[in-house]
């Protein structure tokens, strides 16, 4: 697909995101110079609708700057911000610009104080909260989805990490929060909990792409026994592998991507974080043994992707989770055989 | 990477109204159809099926209209493929040549050999077979040593071709050998269109496979006859053609369901009360299941493009084939029922069925082990 945004992007993260700058934002430092040229490129906004302020890309194009960021290992988060950005907009709330981060919030207590909202309850292993002006999270108040944008300077939070070193901040809630920062939204959007799986099946796509160049690349430059390691069997066909794992995470991404927003969305996200948890096992596995024992050092930079697509994982739904959903909705569908079930939940999703 | 891109199918290609006119079609044609028999699923053989599907206009249909198609694209056709294998209909008897020898020919034959043959395979009246494969030349095609000479009129076939399937039953088959020598390993190999009807000394013996079935065959020639019009494309043009078909031929629906028949009878055990460790597997399955056809329909669609996708194609077949056998697994962790051939409960005999003909996917239609070595060209491995 051309796209002058991808192109962007590419060329913004080609030039910024190093090796040291991973490194650095992993031992806990903020890469704000590299923040402010994503944010002045317009990236961060865009999955906003256009009368919402954003400039008319269609979803699937501006969801795609999720893979290229994941291909980066970009230490920001875009990908949160962009889906912050754009339910904020949906539910036609102010957009706060900085940088924003999303967080599950299915299991909050909403309850009505006056005019004003009171949210208490927990939010665990909220990515990148620490770095963030705003958390956005999605949660059910009198039967209908509300928008809560909560400033993160009134929090207070326990510190932790993912397995990359991002952090990943436990949040304890019990706040009234201003009227302006809980907004009913005017149409179901999935929960925070698919749009975060979203966001990772796809970054999973475009890391594990870096992964296989970087491995293919490894394969044919070392030389062992007289001849490039490339040239042996055994590692052509783990490449070989790899490339088949990665197609397939990267057309259940954009599968998803593709019916963002649609009812089909819903089993097509759950498709795709399963396939992308289970490809990243794999990839991750096979890219170590082909690169040895260097591959395994802080010095080299795949570690850099494969903690990545590993702890990706875990955030918003773990394969388990994810492959129990799409398992439940099959085994209960009201659909004369398993095959029609299939065929229609990629095209219109699974009946209520 | 362009290896791992799979462009989503075009927009607005359900084809639900079609969809739904072959499944009420199927719903009539197999109501009496019993599990084991669909288990077969794409080497079922029924020329009265084949004939009645043709009638309804799903046999042909990408070819165009003046050889009696119906000019419709790649991915309607990929609609009414992946109905007849999800209801393990019996389509082998039209299904090679409505995949790869209908279109070859089209491609590569003559006037007169498209406009003899291609209506009636589009009617569903003719049977193909592919002999390519021989005694002592399997994975490595081109050490093919059938030996086409030509003589007065025509050429003499000298050679054995091998696992030839359905060549018991087929009309014509399109055989793959050498027309001459070259230096170039992939040189000198033509391709014919033999019809095996109609020609002498060509004998056809049954081999039978491990389950006791007969689709597989040896064919000899033996100084065969081929008028000079049986060659079909260009002399010593047989590698390329050979290789333009492998698209067609390895990225279809008929790469990932080929189990699907005890994937179904799996689902009516379980659908009433799974745990929720019988849940997470069949999530997985769909999971697999969806992107496998995700990327399938992709294939199909840059096909109607005109693009040739074989790399992607070979992808899809690698994973498909992985996705297929591993069904019986499956079902034994999450079901404890023997299988029992031919038994009276279904999924007992589905399952045995299944279980014999697995290791025939990543054997037919280009092993795994070749896959992933074009696969590994295909990623610029030096
Ligand atoms: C059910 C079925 C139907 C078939 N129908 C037809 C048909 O209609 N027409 C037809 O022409 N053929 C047909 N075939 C034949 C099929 O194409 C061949 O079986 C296939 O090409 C492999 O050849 P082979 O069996 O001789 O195995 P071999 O090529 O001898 O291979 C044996 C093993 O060695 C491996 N191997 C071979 N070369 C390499 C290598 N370079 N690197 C690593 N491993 C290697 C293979 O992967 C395989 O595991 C059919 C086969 C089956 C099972």
């Amino acid at each position: 697909m051309e796209s002058m945004i991808h192109d962007m992007a590419e060329r913004l993260f080609r030039d910024h995101v190093t090796h040291r700058l991973r490194e650095k934002a992993a031992s806990g430092h903020c890469p704000e110079a590299l923040w402010t040229q994503i944010e002045e490129a317009g990236l961060t906004m865009a999955l906003v609708p256009e009368n919402a302020g954003g400039f008319g890309v269609p979803p699937a194009e501006a969801l795609g700057l999720l893979r290229i960021a994941g291909a980066h290992g970009l230490p920001l988060p875009l990908a949160e911000t962009l889906i912050a950005n754009a339910v904020l907009a949906t539910a036609n709330m102010a957009l706060p610009g900085g940088r924003l981060t999303i967080a599950e919030g299915e299991a909050l207590r909403l309850e009505r104080r006056g005019k004003r909202v009171h949210a208490s309850g927990h939010l665990t292993l909220v990515p990148f909260a620490r770095w963030a002006n705003r958390i956005v999270t999605i949660a059910v108040l009198d039967g209908t989805d509300h928008v809560l944008s909560l400033p993160v300077k009134v929090l207070s939070f326990a510190p932790a990490q993912d397995l990359a070193g991002m952090p990943r901040d436990d949040i304890k809630l019990d706040h009234t929060l201003a009227e302006t920062d809980a907004v009913p939204l005017p149409r179901p959007m999935g929960g925070m909990r698919r749009l975060g799986a979203l966001i990772r099946s796809l970054a999973t796509a475009g890391a594990m792409e870096t992964i296989l160049e970087m491995s293919i690349q490894y394969a044919n430059d070392r030389v062992q026994f007289g001849r490039p390691i490339g040239k042996f069997q055994a590692i052509q066909h783990n490449l070989a592998t790899m490339a088949g794992e990665t197609a397939a995470s990267r057309t259940a991404a954009e599968m998803a991507a593709g019916s963002y927003d649609t009812p089909a969305f819903a089993l097509t996200v759950a498709a795709a974080k399963a396939r992308a948890g289970e490809a990243a096992e794999k990839v991750g596995a096979l890219a170590h043994q082909i690169h040895g024992a260097i591959g395994y050092t802080q010095e080299h930079t795949l570690h850099h992707f494969t903690k990545r697509i590993w702890g990706w994982r875990d955030d918003f739904g773990t394969e388990l989770d994810w492959t129990r959903e799409l398992g439940r909705a099959a085994l209960s569908s009201p659909h004369d055989t398993f095959w029609h079930f299939i065929t229609d939940s990629a095209a219109k999703g699974a009946p209520a | 990477m362009t290896l791992t891109a799979f462009s989503p199918p075009p927009p607005g290609t359900d084809f639900d109204d079609l969809r739904q006119e072959v499944r009420t079609f199927l719903a009539e044609e197999l109501a009496d159809f019993p599990p084991e028999k669909r288990a077969k699923s794409w080497n079922g053989f029924s020329r009265d099926f084949s004939r009645k599907l043709a009638q309804r206009g799903w046999v042909g249909m990408t070819f165009p209209k003046e050889y009696g198609g119906h000019a419709r694209n790649a991915l309607e056709r990929y609609v009414v493929s992946e109905e007849l294998l999800a209801a393990g209909a019996p389509v082998i008897s039209h299904w090679i040549a409505d995949r790869q020898s209908g279109p070859l020919i089209l491609a590569k034959g003559t006037d007169d050999q498209k406009r003899r043959i291609v209506p009636r395979i589009a009617a569903g009246e003719l049977c193909f077979c592919i002999g390519m494969s021989e005694p002592d030349s399997g994975s490595d095609l081109a050490a093919t040593r059938t030996m086409a000479t030509e003589v007065d009129g025509g050429f003499r076939i000298n050679g054995t071709k091998v696992w030839t399937t359905y060549a018991h039953v087929a009309d014509y088959m399109i055989l793959f050998c050498r027309t001459g020598k070259s230096d170039d390993r992939h040189g000198g190999m033509s391709q014919f269109l033999v019809d095996l009807k109609a020609t002498d000394n060509i004998q056809i013996t049954p081999i039978i496979d491990l389950g006791g079935e007969h689709h597989f065959n040896q064919v000899v020639f033996d100084d065969t006859f081929l008028p000079s019009d049986a060659l079909l494309g260009g002399k010593g043009e047989g590698w390329s053609q050979v290789m333009s078909e492998l698209a067609f031929e390895r990225s279809g629906p008929e790469r990932f369901l080929s189990s699907f028949a005890l994937i179904e009878e799996l689902i009516r055990l379980l659908r009433d009360d799974a745990t929720e460790a019988q849940q997470a597997e069949i999530g997985r399955l769909s999971a697999h299941l969806m992107v496998l056809r995700q990327m399938s329909r992709s294939v199909a669609g840059m096909l109607n493009e005109g693009e040739n996708p074989s790399l992607q194609a070979a992808i899809v077949k690698d994973l498909g084939a992985l996705f297929e056998q591993d069904i019986p697994r499956l079902a034994r962790s999450l079901v404890s029922r023997p299988a029992v051939p031919g038994g009276s409960d279904s999924y007992a005999a589905v399952l045995a069925y299944t279980e014999l003909a697995v290791p025939s996917f990543s054997l037919r239609g280009g092993t795994r082990e070749i896959l992933r070595g074009i696969i590994a060209r295909g990623l610029g491995l030096r």
